[in-house]
C-alpha cells in the first residue's frame, strides 16, 4: 500500500539544494565530558589491587552482582513457547521492549499462551483486557497460573494505556494489552502515550505485548507481527457430524528493529476437545500436545492434508470449556 | 527501682495548633478561647509575647497591642491528635505508657536505657527541640532554675531522653523530657527549661529542694498559708516535720510534704493500645474547592503516615468524615487493597472519591481514621524472577480500582460449575517467585475464545436433519448486548438493551453440535443449555447456545 507522507514546512529538503541559512553562531569544539566515577568503592579497588590478577578477576561486589543480574535480565527474551512465533521474533518477546500483534488471526490464543509461559516460570503478569473477553477457565486449562495474573478490565482506550503504564512502572515482568475485536469506546489515544509506554517498558525491564485488530503502536514497538488469514478446520465431511478441530493463522513479521522483516509462519491452535479426545488427528508434526501446524519461515501456508481423521467423540461427552 | 519518664509539651494548645499549621511557626499567633467579648488569649508565640501578648488578655486588648496578631481558636481535634501522636512516640520507647492529658505523658523506662547504651553522641537533638519558639517560652520563666543534677552524656538514660526529644521533634511537637523515680519528680524535671533532665535514683529530694514551691502546684489556700510561713522553696517545706504540716494544712499538707520529699505513691496507669489512628482539623473558614482541601489533607495524611510508621503499621482502611457547613457530616470509607503508608496514594484515592461523589456543601472540618494493619513484607529473590514490591503493588491496585471501579481489577478465579461464563475476581496477592529461574512450560496450543459478557441474543433459523438434532441455518443478532460487569449468577439472565446495533448475521456454513450442558438440576429452574459451534459463510466461528426458554444467544467467538 502506498503511503503519501505529509510534507511539512519544517522538513529539510534532501533533493533540492537550497541556500543554507546563515549561521549566526560559529561552531566550536565542545569540551570533553567529565569522567564520572565507575561506582567502584575505594575499599574494593584497594582489595583488587592487593590481590593477584586471576583472583581479582573473580572478585565481585554485591552492587556489581546486582547490576550484572539486572543487565542480564534486560537482555533476556521471554519465549512465548509457540515455536513458529518465537522463530519469527528471534527467540521470543524482547524484555524491556514493546511488541505488537495486529490483525484478525488468533491473537488471543497467542496472548493466552504467552501468559502461560510467563506465569509458569514464576513471573507476575498482567492482562489489560479492553475487550473484556478473558475466560479464566480456558486460561487455566491452557496452563496460566491465575494466582500470578492480574486481570484489568478497562472501559476506554485511555484507561487501557493508563493502566498499562502504571502496571509496567510497578515492576510486572509481562504486561499484555488486548484490545479485543474492535476499538474500545473513547477518544483515540495520542501517539505520545505509546512512546511513554515504551519508555516505561525500557526503564523497568517489562515486556509489553499489544494485541489489537489494527496497528496501534507505530514506530514505538520493537517488532510487529501481522496475524491474518485465519481458517477454521473441521473434522467430518458432508452430512457427517462435524467437530471444530482448530483455527490456522498466518503470521508475518512486518517490522523488527534487529531482524529482517517479511518472514512468515503458520500456527494452528486446536480446540480443547481435539486434545482430549483427539487420537492421531492433531498435528502434522506428530506432536499431540502442541497445535502448531508448521514453523516454516519461508512458506506462508502449511498443509493440512496430512490429517488422518479419528473416530469422532460423541457430542454429549464434550466438556464445557 | 522503677524509673519513669515524663514527656511534657509546654503551651500544648499552641503547639498542637502549630503542628497542624507549621507555616505559622514564625508568625505572631495567639490561641483564643471563647467567643465574642469572652474571647481571650490562652497561648501565644514568642513573637507575639515580645509585643506584650500574654495569656489572659482579651482578644480586643491583644489586637490593640498588636493589630497584625493572627488569632486562632482552640482546636480540640488538633489537640487530640497531637496528644495521640505524643503517646505513640512514647510507645516506641516503652510498652507501658500513661496518658496524663494536655501534652503530658508518663512512661515506664525501667531497663529501657540498655537499648541506648552504645548510641553515639553526635546528634544533639535537644538543641533543635529546645530552641524552638515554644521551648524558648519557658526559658523566660523567672521561676525556672537550672537542674541540680548535671546530666552526663555517657549516661544511658540521658541518651534515651535525647532520643525521645528527637522523636518528638520528628512529629513537630517541641517536647521536654524528664526522668526520675516518681511521676512527680519526672514531671517537674520535664518542666525545667533545659531539657532533658535526668534525676539520679534516690536523689529526688535533693533535686527538688532548691526549686520554688510553685513547682508543686499547691492549692491556692495552702499556697497562701505556706507563703505566710515564710517558705519559698520545696526544700524548706521538706525540712519541716510532717505531723506539724499535716496538723495545719490537713491531708493536702501531708501530700505536699511527701511530694517535697520526693515521695509520690501514685502508680503508672498504662493505657491500652489504640485500635485506630485519628487525624483531623477544624477549618477557620468553609472550603468549597477540592484543591485547598487536598492541600490541608496532605499534611494530615502525612502526620498519620508518620504515626503509623512509628508503630510499624500501615493503613488498611481509611475513613474520612467531613464536617459540612452549616450542619451535617459526610462520612465515607476507602478500602485499600493492601496495607500502605504512601501518602500520595491515599491522597489520590481521596481525590478520586471526592471527584466521583462531591460532598455537596462547603467543608468546615475533617477527620481521618486509619485502621492499621501489618504491612506486607516480601523477601526479593536475587536469582529468580524479580518480585513486585508489595507496597508498590498495593498502591497501583488501589489507584486502578479508583479509576476503573470495583470488580474491574484483581486475580481471575474459576468458579465451580458447568456454565462457561462463570468467573470470579479476587484480591490480587501473588505468591512469592521461585528462588531459581525455571524453564517455561511448553504451550498446549489451545484455541482461545473471546467471551461475550453478557451473551448476545440472536434470532436463529434451523433446518431438520436425519436424526433428532437441530442444525442452524442462519443467525442474526437481535441487539448488541449491554456491557455488564456482574458475573452471572445461578438465576440471572442476560440483560438486553433494545435498539442497539446489530452486528452478527449470516448464513451458517458449518454447524457442529449440539453439546448439552446442565447445571442446577436440584433446583426448580435448572440451567439446561445446548451448544453449537457455527461458522458463517462470511467468516467467523461462534459458540451459540439455546437456553431453557428457547432463547438463543451467542456467548463466545472463536477468534478469526
Amino acid at each position: 500500500m502506498a503511503v503519501h507522507a505529509r510534507c511539512l514546512d519544517s522538513q529539510f529538503p534532501l533533493l533540492e539544494a537550497r541556500t543554507t541559512p546563515t549561521l549566526t553562531r560559529t561552531p566550536r569544539v565542545v569540551d570533553s565530558p567529565v569522567a564520572f566515577a565507575s561506582g567502584e568503592g575505594a575499599a574494593i579497588r584497594n582489595l583488587r589491587a592487593s590481590l593477584e590478577a586471576s583472583i581479582a578477576a573473580k572478585l565481585t561486589s554485591g552492587s556489581e552482582l546486582i547490576r550484572n543480574l539486572a543487565r542480564q535480565r534486560r537482555e533476556e527474551i521471554l519465549p512465548t513457547t509457540i515455536e513458529p512465533l518465537d522463530a519469527l521474533l528471534g527467540g521470543g518477546l524482547a524484555r524491556g521492549k514493546m511488541t505488537e500483534i495486529a490483525g484478525r488471526g488468533t491473537r488471543f490464543s497467542i496472548v493466552i499462551a504467552t501468559l502461560a509461559a510467563s506465569t509458569s516460570i514464576g513471573e507476575t503478569a498482567a492482562l489489560i483486557d479492553a475487550g473484556d473477553s478473558f475466560d479464566p477457565q480456558l486460561a487455566e486449562a491452557a496452563g496460566v497460573d491465575l494466582q500470578r495474573l492480574l486481570w484489568v478490565r478497562p472501559h476506554t482506550m485511555k484507561e487501557t494505556v493508563t493502566a498499562a503504564e502504571m502496571i509496567g512502572a510497578t515492576g510486572f515482568q509481562l504486561v499484555i494489552i488486548d484490545i479485543g475485536s474492535r476499538r474500545p469506546p473513547g477518544r483515540r489515544v495520542p501517539d505520545a502515550a505509546w512512546v511513554r509506554l515504551a519508555r516505561v517498558a525500557e526503564s523497568h525491564g517489562a515486556t509489553i505485548l499489544v494485541s489489537a485488530p489494527y496497528a496501534l503502536t507505530g514506530t514505538t514497538s520493537e517488532a510487529m507481527i501481522l496475524a491474518h488469514a485465519p481458517r477454521a478446520h473441521w473434522l467430518g465431511r458432508e452430512n457427517a457430524p462435524r467437530v471444530l478441530a482448530g483455527i490456522e493463522t498466518h503470521l508475518k513479521l512486518e517490522k523488527h528493529r534487529r531482524l529482517r522483516p517479511g518472514q512468515t509462519a503458520t500456527v494452528f491452535f486446536r480446540c480443547e476437545e481435539g486434545i482430549e479426545g483427539g487420537g492421531e488427528w492433531g498435528v502434522g508434526s506428530g506432536r499431540k500436545d502442541v497445535g502448531y501446524l508448521s514453523s516454516s519461515q519461508s512458506s506462508s501456508v502449511g498443509s493440512m492434508s496430512s490429517y488422518s481423521y479419528p473416530p469422532l467423540p460423541t457430542p454429549h461427552t464434550r466438556k464445557a470449556s | 527501682m522503677t524509673r519513669l519518664a515524663c514527656f511534657y509539651v509546654p503551651m500544648f494548645v499552641l503547639a498542637a495548633r502549630l503542628r497542624s499549621e507549621p507555616d505559622l511557626l514564625n508568625e505572631a499567633v495567639g490561641i483564643v478561647e471563647g467567643n465574642g467579648n469572652n474571647a481571650h488569649i490562652v497561648a501565644a508565640t514568642r513573637r507575639a509575647r515580645k509585643k506584650g501578648i500574654c495569656p489572659g488578655l482579651s482578644l480586643t486588648q491583644a489586637r490593640s497591642l498588636l493589630p497584625k496578631l493572627i488569632a486562632r481558636s482552640r482546636d480540640s481535634e488538633c489537640e487530640r491528635t497531637a496528644q495521640e501522636a505524643l503517646l505513640e512516640v512514647a510507645e516506641t520507647f516503652s510498652p507501658r505508657v500513661e496518658d496524663a492529658g494536655e501534652g503530658v505523658v508518663f512512661l515506664d523506662v525501667t531497663g529501657m536505657e540498655r537499648h541506648f547504651a552504645g548510641e553515639g553522641d553526635g546528634e544533639w537533638g535537644v538543641g533543635s527541640g529546645s530552641d524552638t519558639d515554644l521551648a524558648g517560652a519557658a526559658r523566660d520563666d523567672s521561676n525556672s532554675h537550672p537542674p541540680l543534677t548535671t546530666p552526663h552524656s555517657h549516661n544511658p538514660e540521658f541518651r534515651l531522653a535525647r532520643a525521645a526529644l528527637r522523636a518528638c521533634d520528628a512529629i513537630s511537637l517541641p517536647a521536654r523530657v524528664g526522668i526520675a523515680a516518681s511521676k512527680l519528680a519526672a514531671r517537674i524535671a520535664a518542666e525545667l527549661p533545659k531539657s532533658p533532665t535526668v534525676v539520679a535514683p534516690g536523689e529526688e529530694a535533693t533535686f527538688l529542694a532548691p526549686l520554688p514551691l510553685t513547682r508543686l502546684s499547691p492549692e491556692m489556700e495552702a499556697a497562701a498559708m505556706l507563703h505566710r510561713f515564710g517558705l519559698s522553696s520545696i526544700g524548706d517545706l521538706a525540712k519541716l516535720p510532717e505531723s506539724e504540716i499535716a496538723s495545719r494544712l490537713g491531708e493536702v499538707g501531708r501530700e505536699l510534704h511527701w511530694a517535697a520529699r520526693g515521695i509520690d505513691p501514685r502508680p503508672l496507669m498504662p493505657r491500652p493500645l489504640p485500635p485506630e489512628f485519628h487525624e483531623g482539623m477544624e477549618l477557620e473558614w468553609p472550603l468549597v474547592a477540592l484543591e485547598p482541601f487536598l492541600f490541608i489533607a496532605n499534611s494530615a495524611l502525612d502526620r498519620l503516615s508518620k504515626r503509623m510508621e512509628i508503630q510499624g503499621f500501615a493503613c488498611k482502611r481509611l475513613e474520612m468524615t467531613l464536617t459540612l457547613d452549616p450542619e451535617g457530616y459526610d462520612a465515607r470509607g476507602i478500602d485499600l487493597p493492601a496495607p500502605t503508608r504512601d501518602v500520595k496514594t491515599m491522597l489520590t484515592l481521596i481525590r478520586l472519591d471526592l471527584e466521583k461523589t462531591p460532598p455537596g456543601a462547603p467543608v468546615t472540618g475533617f477527620s481521618f481514621v486509619a485502621h492499621p494493619d501489618r504491612p506486607r513484607r516480601a523477601q526479593l529473590s536475587l536469582f529468580g524472577p524479580s518480585a513486585v514490591s508489595p507496597e508498590k503493588l498495593a498502591t497501583t491496585i488501589a489507584k486502578l480500582i479508583s479509576i476503573l471501579g470495583d470488580g474491574r481489577v484483581g486475580m481471575p478465579m474459576t468458579v465451580d460449575g458447568h456454565l462457561p461464563e462463570r468467573y470470579a475476581i479476587n484480591v490480587f496477592s501473588p505468591p512469592p517467585p521461585p528462588d531459581v529461574r525455571r524453564t517455561p512450560a511448553r504451550a498446549r496450543g489451545l484455541l482461545a475464545v473471546r467471551t461475550f459478557r453478557p451473551p448476545i441474543p440472536i434470532e436463529v433459523t434451523t433446518r431438520e436433519t436425519a436424526g433428532d438434532d437441530v442444525q442452524i441455518a442462519t443467525i442474526r443478532s437481535l441487539a448488541e448486548a449491554v456491557s455488564d460487569t456482574r458475573p452471572l449468577t445461578q438465576s440471572s439472565r442476560p440483560r438486553v438493551e433494545a435498539g442497539a446495533k446489530i452486528e452478527i448475521a449470516g448464513t451458517v456454513r458449518i454447524c457442529s453440535g449440539p453439546w448439552r450442558v446442565e447445571e442446577g438440576w436440584w433446583i426448580d429452574r435448572p440451567d439446561i443449555r445446548e451448544y453449537w459451534d457455527v461458522e458463517l459463510e462470511r467468516g467467523g466461528v461462534y459458540r451459540v447456545f439455546r437456553g431453557g426458554a428457547a432463547e438463543w444467544f451467542i456467548d463466545a467467538r472463536y477468534e478469526m
